[in-house]
C-alpha cells in the first residue's frame, strides 16, 4: 500500500461519516421541529409573523404530525433514501405554505421572510443528504472473529490482494482485481452455476481495516468490512468480519445473518488461519469428500477437486506475501 | 492396502482398501511395521465415542519407513525410520509454540464440530472418530501423516521396533500424568488402573524419583507386572478390600496420597451401587463417562493434593465431587498427551536404559489378526496386556 491510497481511504471515510451524521442531524432537527409545532403552535405562528388566533395553529399542528413522521423514518433507516426524500417533499409543500401567507395581507413579511429562508436552507441540506449513500445507523453485526499467529500487516497484506481470498474463501471461484479500487467476485452457487458482481473497497487502511460493498446494480447487494487488531502483549493479529448479507434481504435481522452466515465466515477464518500460519489448507481422508466418508483413502477421482479445497503448491503463504 | 475397520459396536474387520496418497504438501507415507492396540481403541470398539463411520481405519500408535514426502517436507527422507506421534500438530499456531501440541488450532478439519461438542476445538488424530478430523488410523500397511515436517521422530537402528514404539502415545501419556504430580521423593502417588498407560505412569513416577507408588487394579496378573516390573510398591485390588479409600488412608496413615494419577478413563469398572448406577445410565446414554476412578481419586486424594487425568473421557459426567476437590484445595490437571513435548526426551532415556518399554508387551500377532486382538483386549483373555501387530 501507498501513501497515496491510504489517505484517499481516510477521505472516503469521513466523507460517508459527514454524511451520516448530516442525515442524522436532520432526522433530529425535524422531530424537535415537529414536536415544537405540535405542542406550542400559536407560540410558533406568532414568531413567524402570521395570526395566532386564526387557522394557522392548525396547519402548524399538521405540518408537525408530518415532520415528525418523516423525520423518524429517517432516524430509524438511515441507510435508506426514501424516508429522506420524504423530507424534502415535506419542505417543499412548507415553502408552499409559507409562500402563500407571504401573499396573505395583514402578515408580518419580514418574519416570513426571515422563516422562508431558513426552511429554503434545510431544503437545501436535505437535498444533498437524500442525494448521499448513507448508513446503517448501527455498524454491521460481527460474523466471526479468529486469533491469527501473524503481525497484522501481514494478514492484512494477504488479504489486501483480493485474488487470494479463494484459497480460504471456498464458496469463491475468483477474485480479480481491476487497476482502481474495483474487483469483480465470482462465487459458486450451492445449487450449481456461478454469481458475479462487481465491489469497490470503500476503506483501506493498512495493517488495519479494508471495506468493501458491492457497486449499484449488482446482481448481489453485500457491504463487509474486516478489521486486523493487535491483542495485547502478543504479536498476533485478530481479524473480525463484519457483514450485510445480501442474499438474505436488504437487512436481515442480526440473528438471522449470524445463523447463516457465522458457520461458513467461521470456515473461512479457520482456512485463512491455516494458511497464514501452516502455509496450507489441512485436508484429512474423510475432510476431502463433500459428503460424509470413513476415514479412509479413496480412489481420486471421488474426491473433491483440488480447485475447491485450497491445499497443495502454498509453500510461499507461511513466510507472508509481499504487497 | 490391508487396514483394520471399525464396522459398528465390538466389530472390526481387516479389509483391502485404497493406498493412501498425499493430500497436501506437508505429508509424508509411512510404511507401518508396528503398530499396536491401545486401551483407547477400546471406547471407540465398544461404541462409547461420537462421531466413529462404518469403515474408519482404527489405530493411533505406529511406527515405520518413509516411503513418500510431500514437496514442503524437507527434514525426512524416504527411507528413514519414524515413530509417530498420535496427536497430529501444526507447530505453527500459539498452542504448538506453547508445547501445547494435543490443543492445536489448525490441525483439525472437523473443528467446527469439535467445538460444537467441547466447546472449543481439540486437535487431529489418527484413527480416532471424526471429531479428531477424520484422518486414516495407522492400523494398516499404509498411513498418510499430516505436518510430517514437525511430528514424526527419527529412530536410531539400534533401537528395536517393540523399544520405541510407545513413544507414540502410551509412554508419553503415562509420563505426562507422573509430571502433573511433581513428583520429589517424599510424595506418595497413587495409579488408578494397571493397563499399559497406569504402567508407564507407574513407572514415569519412580522414575521422576517417587519412593511409593500404590497400583491400583482389578487384575492380579496386571498388578503382579506393575509390582514386578513398573516399579509400584503396593498394589490394591479393589475387589478384594472393603474399600480402596480406606486401604489408601491405611497405607498413608491416614494422609491419603499426595498425588492421584486416573488412567481407566470412562469405562472405569467398580464395585456396588455406584458402579450399577453409571453403567445403567451410561448405556442409557443419559451419561457419557463412567467417572468411577475420578470419583475415587479426588475423595482419596490428601488436601491440597493433586489429582492428574491421563484415562481418556468423552462428555459429561454425573455425580462429580467438586465439593470435596473445592474445600480440600485440590488441583486437577488434565488432557491428551502433548506427545511431541515428551518424545525426545524419552527416546534419550530409552537409550541411556533408564526404561525399557518392552515390559508392557504381552502378545505379538499379525495385523490380520486384529480383530482377535481386540477381542482378546477387551475381555482380558490370556493375560492380555499389551498387543503389538505386526504387517
Amino acid at each position: 500500500m501507498n501513501e497515496i491510497s491510504a489517505v484517499r481511504s481516510e477521505l472516503s471515510a469521513r466523507e460517508e461519516a459527514d454524511a451520516t451524521g448530516l442525515i442524522r442531524g436532520l432526522g433530529w432537527f425535524g422531530v424537535t421541529l415537529g414536536i415544537a409545532e405540535l405542542a406550542v403552535p400559536r407560540l410558533l405562528a406568532s414568531a413567524i409573523g402570521v395570526d395566532r388566533d386564526g387557522a394557522a395553529p392548525a396547519i402548524l399542528r399538521a405540518m408537525g404530525v408530518r415532520e415528525i413522521a418523516s423525520s423518524s423514518a429517517v432516524l430509524v433507516r438511515p441507510d435508506h433514501p426514501a424516508p429522506r426524500w420524504a423530507r424534502v417533499i415535506g419542505d417543499a409543500i412548507d415553502v408552499g405554505l409559507l409562500g402563500l401567507a407571504l401573499a396573505t395581507p395583514g402578515t408580518g413579511k419580514r418574519r416570513l421572510a426571515l422563516a422562508l429562508g431558513v426552511v429554503a436552507g434545510v431544503t437545501a441540506l436535505d437535498v444533498v443528504a437524500a442525494r448521499r449513500r448513507g448508513h446503517a445507523r448501527h455498524p454491521l453485526p460481527v460474523i466471526a472473529a479468529v486469533t491469527i499467529n501473524k503481525p497484522p500487516m501481514e494478514v492484512y497484506e494477504f488479504w489486501r490482494r483480493l485474488e487470494q481470498l479463494p484459497r480460504f474463501m471456498n464458496y469463491l471461484a475468483s477474485v480479480e482485481q481491476h487497476a482502481d479500487r474495483r474487483s469483480r467476485w465470482t462465487a459458486r452457487l450451492p445449487v450449481g452455476g456461478t454469481v458475479s458482481w462487481e465491489a469497490e473497497l470503500v476503506e483501506d487502511r493498512p495493517g488495519q481495516a479494508l471495506s468493501w460493498r458491492s457497486v449499484e446494480g449488482s446482481q448481489i447487494d453485500t457491504r463487509g468490512r474486516v478489521t486486523f487488531t493487535r491483542p495485547p502483549g502478543r504479536d498476533m493479529t485478530e481479524v473480525r468480519v463484519e457483514m450485510q448479507l445480501g442474499m438474505l434481504g436488504r437487512s436481515p435481522s442480526l440473528e438471522l445473518a449470524r445463523l447463516f452466515a457465522r458457520p461458513q465466515v467461521k470456515g473461512d477464518l479457520r482456512r485463512l488461519k491455516q494458511v497464514l500460519e501452516t502455509g496450507e489448507v489441512l485436508r484429512s481422508d474423510a475432510s476431502v469428500h463433500r459428503l460424509p466418508h470413513p476415514a479412509q483413502p479413496s480412489p481420486a477421482r471421488r474426491e473433491i477437486p483440488p480447485s475447491r479445497v485450497f491445499g497443495e503448491n502454498l509453500p510461499s503463504a507461511a513466510k507472508g506475501v509481499s504487497p | 492396502m490391508k487396514a483394520n475397520l471399525w464396522m459398528g459396536k465390538r466389530k472390526v474387520s481387516v479389509e483391502q482398501v485404497p493406498d493412501p496418497r498425499i493430500l497436501n504438501a506437508r505429508d509424508a507415507i509411512v510404511r507401518v511395521t508396528s503398530t499396536t492396540i491401545c486401551g483407547s481403541d477400546l471406547h471407540l470398539y465398544n461404541g462409547f465415542v461420537p462421531t466413529m463411520q462404518r469403515g474408519d481405519i482404527l489405530g493411533h500408535e505406529f511406527m515405520g519407513e518413509v516411503v513418500e514426502l510431500g514437496s514442503a517436507v524437507k527434514n525426512l527422507q524416504v527411507g528413514d525410520r519414524v515413530v509417530v506421534p498420535f496427536a497430529i500438530a501444526c507447530g505453527n499456531c500459539e498452542q504448538c509454540q506453547l508445547g501445547n501440541f494435543s490443543v492445536c488450532e489448525n490441525a483439525n478439519p472437523n473443528a467446527w464440530l469439535a467445538e460444537k461438542m467441547m466447546g472449543q476445538p481439540i486437535c487431529g488424530a489418527f484413527g480416532y472418530a471424526h471429531l479428531t478430523g477424520g484422518f486414516a488410523g495407522g492400523q494398516a500397511e499404509y498411513v498418510r501423516v499430516p505436518y510430517a515436517d514437525f511430528g514424526p521422530l527419527k529412530v536410531p537402528s539400534t533401537l528395536t521396533d517393540e523399544q520405541v514404539l510407545f513413544l507414540s502415545d502410551i509412554f508419553p501419556t503415562g509420563y505426562m500424568g507422573a509430571e502433573f504430580c511433581e513428583i520429589n521423593p517424599r510424595k506418595v502417588i497413587a495409579v488408578w488402573g494397571a493397563g499399559p498407560v497406569g504402567q508407564f505412569a507407574i513407572a514415569s513416577a519412580r522414575m521422576l524419583g517417587a519412593e511409593k507408588v500404590i497400583a491400583i487394579d482389578r487384575f492380579a496378573y496386571r498388578l503382579d507386572l506393575a509390582v514386578k516390573r513398573a516399579g509400584a510398591t503396593d498394589a490394591i485390588n479393589y475387589e478384594e478390600v472393603t474399600s480402596v479409600q480406606e486401604a489408601l488412608m491405611d497405607l498413608t496413615a491416614g494422609r491419603g496420597p499426595d498425588a492421584c494419577i486416573d488412567a481407566v478413563g470412562l469405562e472405569a469398572h467398580g464395585t456396588g451401587v455406584e458402579y450399577a448406577y453409571d453403567k445403567v445410565k451410561q448405556s442409557m446414554r443419559i451419561e457419557f463417562d463412567r467417572p468411577i476412578a475420578v470419583r475415587d481419586a479426588i475423595m482419596a486424594c490428601r488436601n491440597g493434593g493433586i489429582v492428574s487425568i491421563i484415562g481418556v473421557y468423552g462428555g459429561m459426567v454425573d455425580k462429580f465431587p467438586l465439593g470435596p476437590m473445592m474445600n480440600r484445595g485440590l488441583t486437577l490437571r488434565t488432557g491428551q498427551c502433548h506427545v511431541h513435548r515428551y518424545m525426545k526426551p524419552l527416546l534419550d532415556r530409552i537409550e541411556r536404559g533408564e526404561i525399557d518399554p518392552t515390559f508392557v508387551i504381552s502378545h505379538h500377532m499379525k495385523l490380520d489378526d486384529a480383530p482377535r486382538g481386540y477381542d482378546m483386549f477387551v475381555h482380558k483373555r490370556d493375560n492380555a496386556m499389551k498387543i503389538v501387530l505386526n504387517t
